[in-house]
């Protein structure tokens, strides 16, 4: 085995961005309005350039008040997910973790559903609840998951999913006083839904916000990646070889929950991306975390992009759920890796 | 796979002396990110660019302030409703697109369209060059709106709750889309209707019905939609209150207020009252039923569904089969179109919806 090198891993993630460009490009150009290429890099153009009045208004709703950030929305949200992702399967050394395992997402759901029976029609009210039910969430499990002051993997995981079920049980509750316009919205939140607008008029100071609090989660995970690397031999083992298991596994259930609830709280929960993205990484690239915790973060953001350009598209002018999509699209190809792998 | 992770790893690159320095470099990337994420948003400009045409400053019936202008020449309709208001007024000269539902009347169908009431796409309605976009609150998401408004574009938003609230509905938008006459006559024309059938069944006691929304499970209105008022001004009240607008009961219940006329609507579209009848006389819990042993159902017209000018006709239509005697002298009967499908797609996408919730979780 190839011994793993910085400039492997920059060469990889480097190769990773470029796909991740094409298919931002592909998604711009895509799309019930009809934008030529050339007119998408002239308007890109003259927006660097500071020239807006040379943009026709459409061109800069489709592109800049549409398209783009739902590109970047995309791309926070699969990367965060599938980061997180990487993350709980190392911590619960579980390959069947993803990032709603241990119930981030029903408490964001709570959170979601509380805010539209008490403030519907509140722009930004969905996001901060739902963050707000997340962050609660993981800090309940992180307490019940607790065994004798340590962070316990089994113990963890079933106090995640009790946590979940019962979060559940009490959603179904609060969905029978929703009435009809609220109920839509939430259905749509569950299912996963990129359109939403964001809660300020700054989209860009949003946007900045969520990939800093991304950077910052996702730098922490990372600083743990070669810690996660022994953990996964073993708890024991990590111990002996000097590794403080009890820091890395806290820092990486923070970070990989802080990601979860953040991409929760501004796209409802898309599934799928978070479970397998991290597994396709694997197959691909190897197992090491070092490698596995960018390529996966730079993956995730290439399927969510993906799924959605496919869901904005396939039956234009109606946009079908993203989350629909990303297992719809992301099913297949999982397949054939896992069964390439066996041969 | 799971069992590779491999013993060399532990530091960050020991061998190519990466470990302390690695971190370090890292905390420095981190710190450029962030400082580059915060001169972008500083640096590029913020609103999109609004029309340069006079507009005027309403307040829709949501409570959101719009500014619409004042010549609307291109209108955009997210619900079939909003399309047959439109058509009411004789405005389809103006209307530029409508959803894939709107099919009444059935020109509307061949209008372009810009996707479902619930997922539109927000390019295709961009494309279409609207002043004016009309949505309600019965079938459109509130995300819609909202990201239609960051786009600069005008949308006004009806939101009725009473077959009154639907009226002033039509005037308001009438009057925003520059046809304020016509909606002057057509809200008259619809008033004196719905006179003409208050005054004959004003003195007779209401009628109690169970309005069956979706049958297994069994799905029926709130007190607080339209629908219910339409059933009122029909001589008729629902059985059931509930706060919900469209809260699902147990057969139970409905067996011990036993309804006097179960409604349903023209989503049963090809079967008839008898067949419909014979139907759910051999389902256990609705035999029990009175008014299925009567025979006493209705197959109500689809305008039921949506807040419209045709709701008017379906008023008339229950008034007239719940209170034969009133209305037998006359043999007057308005031809109602029945337009099948919509219904059941409305009330499919909303059972749906309610299943996905649970799914979802």
């Amino acid at each position: 085995m190839r011994p793993l090198t910085p400039q492997r891993i920059l060469g990889i993630c480097a190769l990773l961005c470029g796909v991740l460009f094409a298919v931002c490009v592909v998604s711009l150009r895509m799309g019930a309005y009809p934008i030529s290429v050339r007119d998408i890099l002239s308007t890109l153009f003259n927006a660097a350039a500071g020239r807006r009045e040379e943009i026709p208004v459409e061109f800069w709703q489709v592109v800049f008040g549409l398209r783009l950030p739902r590109i970047a929305l995309g791309i926070l949200v699969g990367a965060s997910l599938s980061t997180a992702g990487a993350g709980f399967q190392a911590l619960l050394r579980n390959p069947l973790a993803d990032p709603y395992v241990l119930g981030v997402s029903s408490g964001a759901a709570l959170g979601a559903i509380v805010s539209l029976i008490v403030a519907p029609h509140t722009v930004g009210a969905i996001q901060i609840a739902a963050f707000v039910g997340a962050a609660s969430t993981i800090a309940a499990v992180y307490f019940l998951g607790r065994r004798g002051g340590q962070l316990d993997s089994p113990t963890l995981l079933l106090a995640g999913i009790v946590a979940a079920s019962f979060l559940s049980a009490i959603i179904m509750f609060l969905l029978t006083m929703v009435t009809g316009s609220e109920l839509r919205s939430i259905a749509f939140w569950l299912m996963g839904d990129l359109t939403a607008p964001p809660p300020t008029t700054n989209v860009l100071g949003w946007l900045g916000f969520l990939f800093f609090v991304f950077i910052v989660a996702a730098g922490a995970m990372y600083t743990t990646s070669s810690d996660l690397n022994l953990i996964l031999t073993g708890e024991q083992e990590a111990k002996h070889l000097g590794v403080n298991v009890n820091r890395v596994k806290f820092v990486v259930y923070i970070a990989a929950s802080v990601l979860t609830g953040l991409a929760v709280s501004v796209s409802g929960a898309i599934g799928y991306v978070g479970l397998l993205v991290p597994h396709v990484m694997r197959m691909l690239f190897g197992t090491d975390y070092r490698m596995l915790i960018p390529t996966a973060a730079i993956g995730g953001a290439i399927a969510i992009v993906l799924a959605d350009t496919l869901a904005r598209t396939v039956v234009a002018p109606t946009e079908l759920p993203v989350g629909a999509m990303t297992a719809l699209a992301g099913a297949p190809v999982f397949i054939y890796l896992m069964r390439r792998r066996m041969r | 796979m799971w069992r590779d992770a491999s013993l060399y790893s532990r530091g960050f690159f020991v061998g190519r002396k990466f470990t302390r320095a690695g971190r370090q470099l890292f905390c420095v990337i981190y710190f450029l990110a962030c400082y580059g994420a915060v001169q972008a948003a500083a640096a590029v400009p913020r609103q999109t660019p609004g029309f340069k045409r006079a507009m005027k400053v309403v307040t829709d019936e949501t409570g959101r302030r719009v500014a619409i202008p004042f010549s609307v020449q291109r209108i955009v309709t997210l619900a079939p409703d909003l399309t047959e208001t439109v058509y009411a007024l004789g405005l389809e000269g103006k209307l530029a697109a409508d959803t894939t539902f709107c099919d009444t009347p059935a020109a509307a169908k061949l209008k372009p369209h810009i996707g479902s009431p619930q997922t539109p796409s927000l390019e295709a309605i961009v494309a279409m060059h609207p002043d004016l976009v009309l949505a309600t609150t019965s079938i459109n998401r509130p995300e819609t709106v909202d990201a239609l408004l960051r786009l600069g574009i005008s949308v006004y938003t009806s939101d009725p709750h009473t077959v009154r609230g639907m009226l002033d509905s039509i005037a308001r938008m009438a009057d925003l889309m520059g046809a304020n006459e016509q909606g002057v006559g057509l809200v008259a024309q619809l008033q004196a209707r719905l006179d003409a059938v208050h005054s004959r069944i004003a003195e007779l006691p209401l009628v109690h019905v169970l309005f069956v929304v979706w049958e297994d499970p069994l799905i029926t209105i709130g007190q607080n939609t339209f629908i219910a008022d339409a059933l009122r001004w029909a001589g008729a009240e629902s059985v059931i209150v509930a706060d919900q607008n469209y809260p699902q009961v147990s057969m139970e219940e409905i067996v011990r207020l036993q309804p006097e006329y179960i409604l349903f609507t023209g989503n049963h579209a090809e079967s008839n009252d008898d067949h419909e009848l014979s139907r759910l006389r051999t389902r256990p819990a609705w035999k029990a039923l009175k008014a299925i042993q009567m025979g006493h159902i209705v197959q109500v017209d689809d305008e039921i569904t949506k807040p419209s000018p045709g709701l008017v006709g379906a008023i008339e239509q229950i008034a007239r089969e719940l209170h034969p005697g009133v209305f037998s002298s006359d043999g007057r009967g308005e031809s109602i179109e029945l337009q099948g499908g919509v219904t059941a797609e409305i009330f499919a996408n909303m059972l749906w919806e309610r299943e996905r919730d649970f799914c979802a979780l």
